[in-house]
C-alpha cells in the first residue's frame, strides 16, 4: 500500500556535463541566453552519413572533474555521470565525511550505455576478427557501470542502479531516488542520466528518417525530426529536514512522479498512455492539473512526438495546454541524459524564476492548436511554482515528474 | 593530462555504518516461469541440481557451433520453441532475449489461478534485469554501421531491438500491460536490481502486480567476450535462459492462491574493487546481515544460500568470504551450485538463483520440509553487492513430487 505519509524529498545539488557548457551554472545560463549546443560530429567518422551534426560535448577533459574515475578503465557515459555527480556534490556542499556516513543511493539512467566501448568492440570484431578482442574494452561495456562510477568517483558504499529505459530514464531515476529517500530508505541519492554520442544511435534514427535537417525544432510547422546528443545531468536528492537542518540552498522540491507503459507499438509514442501517465503522476505528488505552471516537454521535434505530446497534455489538463517548452532545441536529443536534463532545468526554473524557451521555433505549428505557448524563442522571466518534467522512450516506457517551489 | 592512476587514487575514510533502515514489508511470489539450460520449468532445474550437471548443450538456434571460440563449452535453452507462443509473424524482428521474456511473461500470466489472474492491466507491469539487451542484435546492428555500404544502412526494424528495454516492452505490447515498466541494468547483479526495483515500486503503490526478473542470451557475441575476458570458472559452461516470478504486494492474494514464496528484503551496496577485493568481502556480509535483520530472520534460520559469483572465474572466493563471515563456517545454509549446474548467465544469474531455491523448496525428492529461509547473493566485478531474502510460506503448498 502507498505510503503517503513519506518524508518530504528536495534538490540541493546539481550537476551538468552538456554541450551548453560544464557545471550546471554555465549549463543555465547558456540555455537561458538561448545558445545552442549543435555542431558538427566529432565522436565518431561521420564520413558517409547524410546528417552530420549533433549535439556533443566539446570541452570535456575528464581529468579536470574526475579524482577517482580514470578515462582508461571507464566508459564515456559513466565519465558524464561520474564527473556531473561530483558537481552537483559539490553544489550541494556535501562533504566526504557526510557521503561515506549517511545511506547513499546513486541511480542513472542511460538509453544506450557504454556505447562508445560497445562500437569500439564492433570495430575490432570486423576489421580484426573476434579472436582479437580487446579485454579491458569489454570489462567496460556492462551499462550498470554508469552508477558504480558515481560510486567509485565519490566513495559510496550504497546500492549503484543504472535505469534502461530508454529515453525515459532519467525521469525514472530521479523517481526512484525520490522512492528511496521518502520511504527512509536512504537519505542522499544521486540520480540523473547519461549517454555518449555514438556512431549506431545516429545510424538507426538516420535510417528511420528521424534526424532533422539541421537543428531540432521542436512545436514548429515545419520541424523534421532530432538531432542526436549526450551529456550527463545530476540531481542531489536528500530529505527536506536534512537540508534544513544542514541550512542548504533548496532548488526545489520533489512532489511526485509516475510512469507508465505504451504497450501499444515499440517507436510510436501513444498519446492515452502518456495521458495516463501524466495523471498517475498529479496523483502520486497530490496536485491537481491546474497546480502545474510550465512543462518542461520531451519535445525531441519528430512530427510525431510534438503532436501527441500536446494531445496527451490536452487529455490530461482537461483541454488546457500549460507553457511548455523544449530544451531539446538547443541540446538536441541526450537520450538517457534527456530527462535528468529536463529534470535539472526544472528545478533552475522554479529556484531562479524563468521558463526556458524554445529557442528554434520559427512558426508554432497551427495544428497543435492556437493556445499552444511554447515559450518560442527567448526564455521567459516568470517564476513557476509547480513544473512537471516529460521523458517518454521506445518501448513505451514513459516516466513523468512533478517539482514544486519549496514555499509551494 | 593524465588520468589518476588505480594506485595512486585517494582512499576514502570509511566510518561506522550508518544504523539499518527498519524492517520490510514482504512481497509475495505468486508464480514463476523459467527457461534455463535444463530447460523449461523448475523441474528441470530440480532435476539438474540433483544430478550435478544440466545435461544439454550447444549453441542457440541457427548459430553453427564455428561462430564459437573454439573449446568454451556453450549451453543453450534445449527445447525452447517462441513460435509455440508468439506465433511466427515478426518472429524474426524480435531478439532472442526479446523472446525469452515475451514468452516467459505470457506464460507467468497465463499460469495464474483464475482468482488471482484479476488485477488490471494498468495496475500489472513488467521489471526486467539486463547488462547490455540482446548482444547478438547489438553486435550485428554496430556490424552492419561498418560493413554496409553506407554507416546507416542498417536494419530499421532491428533498432528497437538493440535498446536494453526492448524486451519489457514488446511484452508489455504482447500482454497489454500497461502499468510500471522498467528496466534495469548491472551486470551480475541485475536480477537483484530487479527484485529490489519492484519490491519498491509496489510498496510505493506504483502497481499492484508486476513480471520481474531476468534474461541473458547465449550469442556468439557474449561467448567471444568470455572467452577473451578470461572467461568463465573451471568447470562452468556459459549459458543463457532467465526467469520471471510474479510479485504482489501482500494484501493483494487474499482471495489469491499461497505464494510460492515471500521476498523479504532485497538490500545491496558497492565497493571499490581497487580498494581490495577483501572490502569487497565485507560489504557484501554487511548486505547480508542488514537483509537477515530486515527481514527479522536470524543466520541460523537461513537454510540455503544460492551464490552468484562461481561462474566468473575469482570471484567465488570473494563471495564465500562473506558468507563464512556471516553464517557459522560449520552448520551454514546449504549452498546450491547455480551456475556449476545451469550455466554462466551474467544478468539472468540473480533470477535463476532464486528459481533453483524454490525448485529445490518443491522437489519432494528432498528433505526440505524444515527449511525456511534462503538467501540469494550477488557480486559484480564492479564492486557491486546484494543480498535477497526469501521465506517459505508456513504451510507451503505440497511438494510436486
Amino acid at each position: 500500500m502507498p505510503d503517503r505519509d513519506g518524508r518530504r524529498v528536495v534538490v540541493t545539488g546539481l550537476g551538468a556535463v552538456s554541450s551548453l557548457g560544464i557545471g550546471a551554472r554555465q549549463f543555465i545560463a547558456a540555455l537561458r541566453a538561448g545558445r545552442s549546443g549543435i555542431g558538427p560530429i566529432g565522436q565518431f567518422d561521420a564520413t558517409g552519413f547524410e546528417h552530420v551534426l549533433a549535439g556533443e560535448v566539446r570541452d570535456f577533459t575528464p581529468s579536470a572533474h574526475l579524482h577517482r574515475v580514470s578515462p582508461e578503465e571507464w566508459g564515456r557515459s559513466s565519465q558524464f555521470a561520474a564527473a556531473a555527480a561530483r558537481m552537483a556534490v559539490e553544489d550541494a556542499g556535501v562533504g566526504e565525511q557526510t557521503l561515506s556516513s549517511v545511506r547513499t543511493a546513486s541511480c542513472f539512467g542511460t538509453t544506450n550505455g557504454e556505447s562508445q566501448v560497445l562500437e569500439d568492440l564492433g570495430e575490432q570484431w570486423v576489421s580484426q576478427g573476434p579472436d582479437r578482442l580487446d579485454a579491458r574494452l569489454i570489462g567496460q561495456v556492462d551499462a550498470g557501470r554508469i552508477s558504480a562510477a558515481v560510486n567509485v568517483e565519490l566513495g559510496l558504499s550504497g546500492e549503484a542502479l543504472t535505469l534502461g529505459t530508454a529515453c525515459a530514464a532519467g525521469n525514472y531515476s530521479v523517481g526512484y531516488a525520490y522512492d528511496l529517500i521518502r520511504s527512509g530508505e536512504v537519505d542522499l541519492a544521486l540520480c540523473g542520466g547519461a549517454d555518449a554520442s555514438n556512431r549506431h544511435t545516429h545510424a538507426g534514427f538516420h535510417r528511420l528518417g528521424a534526424l532533422a535537417a539541421d537543428v531540432p525544432r521542436p512545436f514548429d510547422e515545419h520541424r523534421d525530426g532530432i538531432v542526436t546528443a549526450e551529456g550527463g545531468a545530476a540531481l542531489l536528492l536528500e530529505p527536506l529536514e536534512a537540508a534544513l537542518e544542514r541550512g542548504a540552498r533548496i532548488y526545489a522540491e520533489v512532489l511526485g512522479y509516475g510512469m507508465s507503459c505504451d504497450a501499444h507499438h515499440m517507436t510510436n509514442p501513444h498519446a492515452p498512455s502518456i495521458a495516463e501517465c501524466i495523471r498517475r503522476a498529479h496523483r502520486n505528488a497530490g496536485i491537481k492539473p491546474e497546480d502545474v505552471d510550465y512543462i518542461c516537454a520531451h519535445g525531441t521535434g519528430t512530427e510525431a512526438n510534438d503532436s501527441t505530446e500536446i494531445a496527451a497534455v490536452r487529455d490530461a489538463f482537461d483541454g488546457r495546454v500549460p507553457p511548455i517548452s523544449s530544451i531539446k532545441s538547443a541540446l538536441g536529443h541526450t537520450m538517457g541524459a534527456a530527462a535528468a536534463f529536463g529534470a535539472l532545468v526544472s528545478c533552475a526554473a522554479l529556484h531562479e524564476g524563468f521558463l526556458p524557451a524554445s529557442t528554434t521555433v520559427r512558426t508554432v505549428d497551427p495544428a497543435l492548436g492556437p493556445d499552444v505557448d511554447c515559450v518560442p524563442r527567448t526564455s521567459r522571466a516568470q517564476r513557476p511554482r509547480v513544473v512537471e518534467n516529460h521523458g517518454f522512450a521506445f518501448g513505451g516506457n514513459n516516466a513523468v515528474t512533478i517539482f514544486g517551489d519549496i514555499a509551494a | 593530462m593524465s588520468a589518476v592512476s588505480t594506485t595512486s587514487r585517494p582512499t576514502v575514510s570509511r566510518t561506522a555504518a550508518a544504523p539499518a533502515p527498519p524492517p520490510v514489508t514482504p512481497v509475495d511470489v505468486v508464480g514463476c516461469t523459467v527457461f534455463s539450460t535444463a530447460g523449461q520449468g523448475l523441474d528441470p532445474i530440480a532435476d539438474a541440481l540433483l544430478r550435478g550437471t544440466a545435461a544439454e548443450g550447444g549453441p542457440a538456434g541457427e548459430a553453427a557451433a564455428g561462430d564459437y571460440p573454439p573449446g568454451l563449452d556453450v549451453r543453450s535453452v534445449p527445447g525452447f520453441s517462441p513460435a509455440d507462443t508468439l506465433g511466427r509473424k515478426g518472429l524474426g524482428r524480435l531478439t532472442r532475449t526479446d523472446q525469452l521474456v515475451s514468452v516467459a511473461c505470457s506464460l507467468a500470466l497465463g499460469e495464474l489461478p483464475e482468482q488471482a489472474a484479476q488485477t488490471e492491466p494498468a495496475d500489472t507491469g513488467i521489471v526486467l534485469g539486463t547488462s547490455v539487451g540482446s548482444t547478438g542484435r547489438v553486435g550485428e546492428f554496430i556490424r552492419d554501421t561498418f560493413v554496409q555500404e553506407l554507416p546507416y544502412f542498417v536494419n530499421p526494424s532491428h533498432f528497437p531491438g538493440i535498446l536494453m528495454n526492448s524486451a519489457a516492452g514488446r511484452a508489455a505490447i504482447r500482454l497489454g500491460l500497461t502499468g510500471v515498466n522498467s528496466t534495469v541494468s548491472g551486470g551480475p547483479l541485475a536480477g537483484l536490481h530487479a527484485l529490489r526495483f519492484a519490491r519498491t515500486a509496489l510498496l510505493a503503490g506504483h502497481a499492484r502486480r508486476l513480471l520481474t526478473g531476468a534474461f541473458e542470451e547465449l550469442s556468439a557475441q557474449r561467448a567471444w567476450a568470455w572467452h577473451r575476458s578470461g572467461g568463465t570458472a573451471a568447470g562452468v559452461p556459459l549459458g543463457e535462459g532467465g526467469a520471471v516470478f510474479v510479485l504482489q504486494a501482500p494484501d493483494e492474494h487474499a482471495e489469491g492462491p499461497r505464494p510460492l514464496a515471500r521476498l523479504l528484503a532485497c538490500d545491496v551496496g558497492f565497493a571499490d574493487p581497487a580498494d581490495g577485493l577483501p572490502g569487497v568481502s565485507r560489504r557484501l556480509a554487511d548486505c547480508v546481515r542488514t537483509a537477515l535483520v530486515r527481514s527479522e530472520i536470524a543466520p541460523e534460520d537461513v537454510a540455503v544460500a544460492a551464490p552468484g559469483a562461481s561462474g566468473r572465474r575469482g570471484w567465488a572466493r570473494v563471495e564465500e568470504a562473506a558468507l563464512r563471515e556471516v553464517f557459522s563456517p560449520a552448520q551454514g545454509p546449504r549452498r546450491l551450485a547455480v551456475q556449476q549446474v545451469l550455466g554462466e548467465t551474467d544478468s539472468a544469474n540473480g533470477a535463476l538463483q532464486l528459481a533453483a531455491v524454490l525448485a529445490r523448496w518443491q522437489d519432494g525428492r528432498q528433505d526440505t520440509g524444515r527449511e525456511r529461509a534462503a538467501v540469494i547473493t550477488s557480486v559484480g566485478p564492479d564492486g557491486s553487492v546484494g543480498c535477497a531474502v526469501v521465506a517459505r510460506p508456513s504451510g507451503a503448498p505440497s511438494p510436486r513430487r
